[in-house]
């Protein structure tokens, strides 16, 4: 059995029940309340995040390993518990994505991860010192286009 | 916007089950407690409107444009 969504973005899209995700608090700036995790191709760097509520809705998403390696999450035991979540290595965490028209300016919140348990996710805001609203994704490329134009120069 | 002065140690009560107390003041400083129910989202206001905008941002792309498929796996790790 699969849900269908009517996608302003993607037209008709099948999607498995097991990857909704129930947000029980929304997103902050979203009335939605359900949304699905969608893979538009396998082994995907971008997952979309899409309302089952809101056919426009759908922002991208990503495992921030892929690309932050030293990337971590804190949040306050009571803060945790609070959301009913278990420890975070339980836990599955995505970041927003921010698009651009070049790699150089694609960003990811680290500071306000998406951790998904059982079926439920909440955005959280990360503790953690080193978690900036718009880390670059491609920083590498960012510097390695700098350094190339200076050595054209 | 309603204001209402308060001392450290007072409480303001919204409907039936918030309550937020000034715990205490310094210099430009103050600390309050807020008691809610757990289903109450709480942030700091300036987080809060940081990441709503993020979130809107977010939700702005088109589609994301096919990526080179080596670019996040050679991306080094942040270490």
């Amino acid at each position: 059995m699969s849900l269908t969504i009517d996608s302003t973005r993607f037209g008709q899209i099948e999607v498995d029940p097991e990857s909704v995700v129930e947000f029980p608090h929304g997103m902050i700036g979203f009335e939605s309340r359900r949304f699905a995790l969608v893979a538009r191709e396998p082994d995907a760097d971008f997952l979309w995040l899409h309302s089952l509520e809101d056919p426009a809705l759908a922002l991208p998403v990503t495992d921030p390993r892929r690309f932050f390696g030293a990337y971590e999450v804190e949040l306050a035991d009571e803060e945790r518990e609070r959301l009913g979540l278990p420890q975070l290595t339980a836990t599955d965490i995505y970041v927003t994505v921010r698009a651009s028209d070049q790699l150089e300016g694609f960003t990811a919140n680290l500071r306000a991860p998406i951790v998904i348990s059982a079926g439920q996710g909440h955005q959280v805001i990360n503790q953690a010192a080193e978690a900036p609203l718009r880390a670059p994704l491609f920083g590498e490329l960012a510097e390695a286009a700098t350094n190339a134009a200076g050595r054209a120069a | 916007m309603l204001i209402i002065t308060r001392r450290p140690g007072e409480k303001i009560v919204l409907g039936d089950d918030i309550t937020v107390t000034v715990m205490e003041v310094s210099g430009q400083t103050v600390r309050l407690g807020i008691d809610a129910p757990k289903s109450l989202p709480i942030y700091r206001e300036e987080i809060w409107a940081a990441v709503k905008q993020e979130n809107e941002a977010a939700a702005r792309a088109g589609d994301m444009p096919a990526l080179p498929k080596t670019a996040a796996r050679d991306a080094p790790s942040r270490s």
